[in-house]
């Protein structure tokens, strides 16, 4: 009984350390200008975050907005409201679904690739042989991946947000008869600019952030064996997926709650 | 250091497509305009009940747009609701003094905008004046009350 | 004249979690000479190389290369010495996005302002030594394990080191490319000059290029001396080792109950 409370209390004191090892890694690796060299690598980790995340990004946006404009018709038109469509595929898109469903997509696809591959990089000795050379890993390695998440994830977000309501407008007007009036101009109408767009975006950058440095950190800190790089890209989707989920609830609140 | 131009290219059309997309969703979506200041004149209405109207609501002549709510408050005075319009400066001069303001609901659910109705006044309104005809939101409750009232009296 | 040491590590204790690695360990690596460090898996033979790389600080002593303790400086000055060693890790280590001619060029690039046709003529010359100078294009997924680490090899001498490192360089190699690697570890030794420090297990290779050797066991210095003086050694543990002899100090039975017994199942009984 005992034991099981001692084990308790040094698993807690174990998850309190991580946490701080953590944080001092994204102080030392996210601080600090870019040199010359640095701007390249940052481009290249654009490319393979940002750039071929776009697939499934947009392919996803477009099923999701398609989804929610068949759903939300079906619910709609019973109260004699299917006009007030655009809107509500937008307003959905903006506020929730795009940052939320974007990060979680990015978190599988380029976040467990991060971490698979500064794993590799530490298994491997790369990152030592870095050090030995003279060069900071954390500067050299970690901080142009960081970086590009932070970047180019809200740039994915946006592209959701865009495809998705495409895609709401192709099902809703094209196919089930919304006027093409009525799904653009109750949008204009009810959406902000500041308000839905600009949370949204928000909320992205948010999570942008905690995703990309859960990534990396796996990988920076992981057991480097094999067993030790796949169980360390399993944390980082399923710690990125619940960080992200939890994180939205707490930003809605506070954005959308009407809470002061 | 070797330098593809394909992936510089790859990542700058991302950037672009990104700055791009916000740009829709700021125009297309949102509905931002970019009103020049110089171009519009102002005038105010009371009303006693705005119902749902919003800021940044349209103010429409005959369906056609010609300008937008740019404020709402509460009028310390008659305790009433100051709405604040801007409108197209071509109109300046040329609205007769009893032009009416009601506010309007697009459709049974849509978003409510005011909408002007030109009188027959020889004097006409310039910037700053107001209107003094209005009529208040209808207000759904109001409206079953009156409904229920006259059904019961009858 | 006895030259002083270029390496010394002095009174060194290191613990990692509440295992202790090392309890006491005294080494002097004489220049110019190649210095073998040998013992049995797991004696932290790699984390000895972290150390004296400045990369792992001691619990208790000193590491000293050509005088300087290696722990106790700046970050600028640990910067410039770092310029002086080059290290060869266990599995060559490249950079895999970067290729076979940009992995030698790097350490010229992070240590140097050369102009590129200097940086390419000194990786040209390097590769050449190792013999991949034709491999210069590769991406490092396309070499074998033995050209990966002769390309990391010309990369740990780029800068033209002082002193080199090599953690278990002989490791999983085939023959011909051991050979090639023994040969190799010598000739650059010799003609540039260096200062080797190989840690490995591979009997044979190692004491037949090493000029001095220390075994360690058990967190310290078990015996050191020259491969002739150790091969005559007395001492069973040092003897059971150098000769690879299955069974000695180190048994060859993990501790267990007796066979008779354990196998008619007699344990519990009386």
């Amino acid at each position: 009984m005992i034991a099981h409370i001692l084990n308790l209390g040094r698993r807690g004191c174990d998850v309190l350390e991580a946490l701080g090892r953590s944080g001092l890694f994204l102080a030392q690796s996210a601080v600090g200008v870019p040199s010359r060299e640095g701007w390249y690598l940052w481009l290249r980790q654009m490319h393979f975050v940002g750039v071929l995340s776009i697939a499934i990004v947009l392919v996803s946006g477009l099923f999701i907005g398609m989804v929610l404009a068949l759903q939300g018709y079906t619910i709609l038109v019973d109260f004699g409201a299917e006009q007030a469509l655009g809107q509500m595929v937008a307003l959905s898109l903006l506020r929730e679904l795009s940052p939320v469903v974007a990060a979680l997509l990015f978190a599988g696809r380029a976040g467990s690739a991060l971490t698979a591959e500064i794993g590799l990089m530490k298994a491997t000795e790369q990152l030592t042989s870095m050090e030995m050379i003279g060069v900071d890993p954390l500067r050299r390695v970690v901080a142009p991946r960081l970086w590009a998440g932070f970047v180019a994830l809200p740039l994915l977000t946006i592209g959701f947000s865009v495809i998705g309501i495409y895609g709401g407008y192709l099902v809703g007007v094209e196919w089930l008869g919304v006027f093409e009036g009525s799904y653009w101009g109750g949008m204009q109408s009810s959406v902000a600019f500041i308000g839905d767009v600009g949370n949204g975006m928000i909320k992205s950058m948010v999570f942008a952030l905690v995703v990309t440095w859960i990534a990396v950190f796996q990988g920076y800190d992981l057991v480097p064996t094999a067993e030790g790089i796949s169980r360390a890209t399993t944390r980082t989707v399923v710690y990125s997926s619940l960080a992200v989920l939890g994180l939205d609830f707490v930003l809605t609140a506070v954005m959308f709650g009407g809470f002061s | 250091m070797k330098r593809s131009k394909t992936m510089e290219l790859g990542v700058g059309l991302f950037m672009l497509a990104g700055i791009l997309g916000l740009l829709f969703l700021g125009l297309r979506v949102s509905g931002l305009t970019f009103d020049m200041p110089g171009d519009t004149f102002r005038l105010e209405a009371n009303f006693a009940n705005i119902g749902s109207l919003k800021p940044r609501a349209r103010v429409t002549m005959s369906g056609v747009t010609v300008g937008r709510v740019t404020a709402i408050e509460l009028d310390r005075d008659w305790y009433d609701a100051r709405v604040i319009l801007e409108l197209d400066a071509e109109l300046e001069g040329k609205l007769a003094r009893d032009t009416t303001a009601a506010i309007l609901t697009a459709g049974l659910l849509g978003e409510q905008y005011i909408g002007l109705t030109v009188g027959g006044d020889p004097e006409m309104l310039v910037n700053g004046d107001t209107i003094r005809d209005t009529q208040s939101a209808l207000v759904l409750e109001e409206l079953i009350q009156q409904f229920v009232s006259n059904m019961v009296s009858d | 004249m006895i030259e002083s040491p270029l390496v010394e590590v002095k009174g060194l204790h290191f613990s990692r979690g509440e295992k202790t690695i090392f309890n006491g360990v005294e080494l002097q690596i004489p220049r110019g000479r190649i210095t073998a460090i040998m013992g049995p898996s797991g004696t932290g033979k790699t984390t000895l190389l972290k150390l004296i790389g400045g990369q792992l600080t001691p619990d208790v002593g000193r590491v000293l290369i050509d005088g300087h303790d290696v722990h106790e400086l700046s970050r600028k000055a640990l910067f410039t010495l770092r310029r002086r060693m080059g290290m060869l890790f266990q599995s060559g280590a490249l950079f895999s996005d970067l290729s076979v001619f940009e992995n030698v060029a790097f350490p010229l690039r992070v240590h140097t302002e050369l102009p590129e046709a200097m940086i390419r003529d000194l990786v040209l010359m390097k590769l050449q030594a190792v013999g991949l100078r034709g491999a210069r294009e590769l991406m490092p997924a396309e070499l074998s394990g033995g050209m990966a680490r002769r390309v990391a090899l010309a990369r740990a001498i780029a800068l033209d080191p002082d002193l080199v490192l090599y953690d278990e360089p002989f490791v999983g190699q085939d023959p011909i490319s051991k050979g090639v690697l023994v040969q190799l570890i010598k000739t650059l030794n010799d003609a540039l000059g260096l200062t080797s420090v190989v840690v490995s297990h591979d009997i044979p290779e190692a004491l037949s290029i090493a000029d001095y050797v220390y075994v360690i066991a058990d967190g310290q210095v078990m015996a050191q001396g020259t491969p002739a003086s150790l091969d005559v050694d007395e001492d069973r543990r040092v003897s059971q080792f150098v000769h690879g002899e299955p069974d000695g100090p180190v048994p060859f039975h993990y501790p267990a109950p007796e066979f008779f017994r354990d196998i008619l199942d007699l344990e519990g009984r009386p």
